[in-house]
């Protein structure tokens, strides 16, 4: 298979704080990866990393066999990586249909008539048709996610990242941008996801990684890493989130 | 009461005179504030350091000496060192567009800083470049934030010309006190002075609550 994302030997630190230390990993085309851990571990910064929305120390970032750190044009490159953010941030000054268009058409990637049958297609993507013409701030979480999601993929990128994107939504949400992500992993989306959602990442990834204190502490398959972790880590991390769900 | 409105009518036309100036020194001051005001901003928030200092600076100098002795300082002080004689409207301009500025500056740099971060990130995130991030993302909201400190910024400035009058700038103020010294009626024609600063701010107030109003849409995500 074709490597999409590798990483090696990331380290990145804000001042005298390391945050990444010695990370190294890669992502297969159509491959769904999603970081779990303890919050503060590093797992926002190293998905900012990968479209350099942070710049590392040292290391290598490569991403359709580019060094990151070499691109000269950031923006052309971005275009390719969608970003889902935990608190969405949509535009709040533009409905929803100029938000899902906004980036495409001001980079030439689509003309207003494509833009405008784009919007309708990714709407019924997310199940939002009727929302076209509203505002952010009359959406719910759960809608305002989705909308996201379409946003990001208006670019047509080959890549997705998200950071914690149903961490912030009423419980009753979480499963209508659950299924968005389901249905885009089947499409055949890589996708990198920073994910507490222990059941999405059993259920869809083909790979887990754990993050603590800036390390991976294991990678594993979600079969291996949620029934038998290798590492006590892991195991402690594990039971500790899983429990309320069992009991 | 009647010879209460027939002074008026009697004072208007000089009044009237004071207050064109006023208005011509308050609007003058203003577009050019807002011109240096976004310069400065821009050098706030550019980066550089040695802009940084001088914005910062320019801000507390001009925040920490009142429109009064800045005006002295300039019509009289600066006149007679360089032994020129100021305009006195110029050097009134003058004040008050280096005054508004400082504050103008301050208020478009806090708005623009006052748009949450993750607004440039999902902008960049996109695709979108650094100016067409700040044009299409952040500076309209930014502008939605700005506008009543924006609008107090023109209220004061407004109120700001009558102190002017101490270096003889015919504005409504300076043309009250020379109608008072030849009719010797203070009560009236200040209140009459006082009624015409009212009215224009009034309306002043009630256009920027129109403006407001019509820019809205999306206060948060
Ligand atoms: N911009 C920043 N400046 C300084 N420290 C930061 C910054 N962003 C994150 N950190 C620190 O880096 C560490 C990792 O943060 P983060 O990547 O957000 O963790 P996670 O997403 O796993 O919760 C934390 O200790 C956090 O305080
Ligand atoms: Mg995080």
């Amino acid at each position: 298979m074709e490597k999409i994302i590798e990483v090696k030997n990331l380290f990145k630190s804000y001042g005298d704080l390391s945050v990444l230390k010695d990370i190294s990993f890669s992502v297969e085309k159509g491959e769904v990866l999603c970081i779990i851990g303890p919050s503060g571990s590093g797992k926002s910064t190293l998905l900012r990393c990968l479209n350099r929305l942070e710049e590392i120390q040292s290391g290598d970032i490569e991403i359709f066999g580019t060094n990151l750190t070499k691109v000269k044009n950031i923006n052309k490159f971005r275009e390719k990586i969608g970003m889902v953010f935990q608190l969405f941030n949509l535009f709040p000054n533009y409905n929803v249909e100029k938000n899902i268009i906004l980036a495409p058409v001001q980079l030439g990637i689509l003309n207003k008539h494509q833009a405008a049958e784009k919007v309708g297609e990714l709407l019924q993507k997310v199940g939002l048709e009727e929302k076209r013409n509203v505002y952010p701030d009359t959406l719910s979480g759960g809608q305002k996610q989705r909308i996201a999601i379409a946003r990001a993929l208006a670019m047509n990128p080959s890549i997705m990242l998200f950071d914690e994107p149903t961490s912030a939504l009423d419980p009753e949400m979480v499963g209508e941008v659950l299924k968005v992500m389901r249905s885009l992993a089947e499409s055949g989306m890589t996708m990198v996801v920073v994910t507490h959602e222990m059941n999405f990442a059993r259920e869809v990834a083909n790979r887990v990684i754990f993050m603590a204190d800036g390390y991976i502490v294991e990678e594993n398959k979600p079969d291996k890493i949620f029934t038998n972790p290798d590492n006590e880590r892991t195991q402690a991390f594990l039971s500790s989130v899983l429990k309320p769900l069992d009991s | 009461m009647n010879d209460y409105f027939s002074l008026l009518i009697e004072c208007l036309p000089s009044l009237l005179a004071g207050l064109k100036i006023t208005m011509i020194m308050a609007g003058a001051s203003l577009i050019l504030a807002f011109i240096v005001g976004l310069i400065l901003a821009i050098f706030a928030l550019s980066k550089i350091k040695i802009l940084e200092i001088f914005y910062t600076a320019y801000v507390y100098i001009v925040r920490g000496i009142p429109v009064m002795i800045f005006g002295l300082f300039l019509f009289f002080g600066v006149g007679a060192l360089l032994n020129i004689k100021f305009d006195p409207l110029l050097a009134s301009i003058i004040t008050l567009t280096i005054n508004a500025s400082a504050y103008l500056a301050e208020i478009f740099r806090g708005g623009i800083k006052a748009v949450d971060i993750g607004q440039i990130e999902a902008a960049r995130s996109l695709g979108l470049g650094y100016f067409r991030t700040m044009a299409l993302v952040v500076i309209p909201q930014a502008v939605k934030i700005m506008i009543p400190p924006i609008i107090n910024q023109f209220i004061t400035t407004l109120k700001d010309t009558s102190i002017l009058s101490v270096i003889s700038v015919r504005e409504l103020t300076m043309n009250s006190q020379i109608i008072i010294a030849r009719n010797y009626r203070p009560f009236e024609v200040y209140s009459y002075a006082a009624v015409m600063y009212l009215i224009v701010i009034v309306l002043l107030s009630i256009l920027a609550k129109y403006v407001e109003r019509s820019l809205q849409h999306g206060k948060n995500n």
